[in-house]
C-alpha cells in the first residue's frame, strides 16, 4: 500500500508552493511525544498544539518562510541559496508515520538549525527540491559553459585577433609584390 | 563447531535486521543523491577496520566495567560471609551476572548495526552522510560551501589503518570538542567516519572545492564580472599561433633576400 502511495506522489510533480501547513500527522507526532513524558503531558502537549495549529509554510520561487506562535509569534525566512546544509532527521515515531524533520544550516553563529521543517509528507522531494536549489546547482554552470563556448565567434577578442591576422597577411603579401 | 555458531549468529542477525526494517522502517537501501548530466553518485561505507575498531575498545570497555562489577560483588560477597551472610552474597550472583551480560550484548548488537547503517554517498556536486538506527541522520553538504576539510585520526585508528574525514561549511555548529560525543550528528559538519583512504578523498573534495568560483555565502554569480572576465580560449591561442607564423615566414623570407 504505501509503496503504491509513494510512485504516485513522486508521479505527479512535487510543488513545494502548494505546502502551507505540515500534515495532520504531525499532531499525532506531537501527541505521542507529549504521552512519552508521562507526567509532563499537558505543559509538553499544549505548547505543541498551539504550534501545530498555528504553523504555516509559505515557498516561494527565493526562499522559504515558516511562522507559528500565539503569544509569542514567530517567523523564519531564509533563501534558498544562503543554505549550507540540510539533514533530514527520523527517528521511529516519525517514520512509522511517514514523517521526517527537515533542518536547514545557513551559516549563522547559533549552534542550532536555524529552520527546522516538521511534518511534511515527502521530506525526500522536499529535500530534493532545496538541494536543487542550494549553490552549486551543475546545471547552471553547464549553460554558462555552454553561453561561453556559443559566443566564441561574437568575441571581441577573438575577432580583434582575426582582424590583426587578417592585416598582416596583407601587408606581406603588399610587401612582396612591391619590392 | 564454529561454523555452526557463525551460521547461527548470521541467522539471528538477519532476522533482526528484517525486523529492523520492517517494525522499525529503517531503510535497507543505501541513500542516493540525484545527479545531473554524466555525474555518479558513488555510496561506500566505513572500512571493515573501522568494525574492528569500535569492537576493540568495546571490549576494553567490558573488560574495565566487568572486572569492577564483579570485583564488587566479590567484596561484598566476602563481606557479608564475614557476617556469616553468605547465602545473600550468592543469591546476589545472579541478578549482577545479568547486570554485567545484558548491557554487552546489547553494546554489541549496536556496533554492528551502527556499521551496517552508516553509509556515505559522494558525487561531483555534493555529499551525503546517513547514520543512525533509532534516529536516522541524513547530512547533505554540497561542496560549493565547504570551508575547511579536517582527517584525524588516533593511535588505534591508524593501527586499524582507518581515519576521520571531516567537512565542515561556515557557520559554528558546537564547540569541536563535544562534536565526538553527540552522536557526530552536528550542525554544519559532516563526519565520514572509519574510511581507509580518507586522504585521498580529502584531495577529491579539495579539487571539487577549487572548482567553484564563487566566494561569497550564496551570492548571486556576478553576471558583469563573468562577461568581462578576459580568458584565453583554444580559439584565441590558434589565432595567435597564425600570427607568429606569418611573422616567422615573413621574417625568413626577409632573411634569405
Amino acid at each position: 500500500m504505501d509503496q503504491t502511495q509513494d510512485v504516485q506522489t513522486e508521479d505527479s510533480a512535487f510543488d513545494p508552493a502548494s505546502i502551507t501547513r505540515p500534515d495532520p500527522a504531525l499532531l499525532n507526532y506531537y501527541t505521542i511525544v507529549a504521552i512519552c513524558t508521562l507526567v509532563g503531558f499537558p505543559f509538553v502537549f499544549l505548547p505543541l498544539y498551539f504550534k501545530y495549529h498555528t504553523l504555516k509554510y509559505k515557498f516561494d520561487d527565493k526562499g522559504v518562510s515558516m511562522s507559528w506562535g500565539i503569544l509569542f509569534r514567530k517567523e523564519i525566512y531564509l533563501t534558498y541559496r544562503r543554505i549550507q546544509d540540510i539533514h533530514v532527521t527520523r527517528n521511529f515515531i516519525q517514520r512509522w508515520l511517514g514523517l521526517a524533520q527537515v533542518s536547514v544550516q545557513t551559516a549563522s553563529g547559533s549552534a542550532g538549525a536555524e529552520m527546522t521543517i516538521e511534518g511534511i509528507r515527502n521530506p525526500e522531494l522536499l529535500r530534493n527540491f532545496l538541494y536543487q536549489q542550494m549553490r552549486g546547482v551543475k546545471e547552471s554552470v553547464d549553460e554558462e559553459g555552454e553561453a561561453d563556448a556559443g559566443e566564441g565567434n561574437s568575441d571581441e577578442a577573438l575577432k580583434l585577433l582575426r582582424e590583426i591576422h587578417g592585416e598582416l597577411c596583407a601587408l606581406r603579401q603588399s610587401w612582396e609584390t612591391s619590392p | 563447531m564454529s561454523a555452526h555458531t557463525d551460521k547461527a549468529t548470521q541467522w539471528i542477525y538477519h532476522g533482526l535486521w528484517s525486523v529492523l526494517v520492517q517494525w522499525f522502517r529503517v531503510p535497507d537501501k543505501p541513500p542516493t543523491l540525484p545527479t545531473v548530466g554524466d555525474d555518479v553518485a558513488e555510496s561506500f561505507r566505513p572500512a571493515e577496520g573501522f568494525l574492528r575498531y569500535m569492537k576493540f575498545r568495546f571490549w576494553i570497555a567490558l573488560l574495565i566495567i566487568d572486572i569492577a562489577i564483579m570485583g564488587g560483588w566479590l567484596i561484598g560477597t566476602i563481606a557479608l560471609w564475614r557476617n556469616d551472610l553468605l547465602w545473600v552474597g550468592l543469591l546476589l550472583l545472579p541478578p549482577v551476572l545479568i547486570i554485567a551480560i545484558v548491557p554487552d550484548i546489547i553494546a554489541f548488537v549496536a556496533i554492528h548495526l551502527r556499521y551496517d547503517t552508516t553509509w556515505y554517498v559522494m558525487t561531483g556536486r555534493s555529499l551525503r552522510i546517513r547514520r543512525g538506527v533509532w534516529t536516522i541522520q541524513e547530512t547533505t553538504i554540497s561542496f560549493e560551501n565547504v570551508q575547511n576539510v579536517k582527517v584525524h585520526s588516533g593511535p588505534l585508528q591508524r593501527y586499524y589503518g582507518i581515519a576521520n574525514l571531516e567537512v565542515e561549511t561556515a557557520g559554528s555548529g558546537g564547540s569541536a570538542g563535544s562534536s565526538q560525543q553527540k552522536g557526530m550528528s552536528n550542525a554544519n559538519r559532516g563526519i565520514i567516519e572509519g574510511v581507509t583512504n580518507a586522504l585521498e578523498l580529502r584531495d577529491k573534495i579539495l579539487a571539487r572545492l577549487r572548482q567553484s568560483q564563487s566566494a561569497g555565502l550564496g551570492d548571486e554569480p556576478d553576471e558583469e564580472l563573468q562577461k568581462n572576465r578576459i580568458g584565453w580560449t583554444p580559439a584565441h591561442l590558434q589565432m595567435l599561433g597564425k600570427i607568429r607564423q606569418t611573422l616567422a615566414h615573413w621574417r625568413a623570407e626577409a632573411a634569405s633576400q
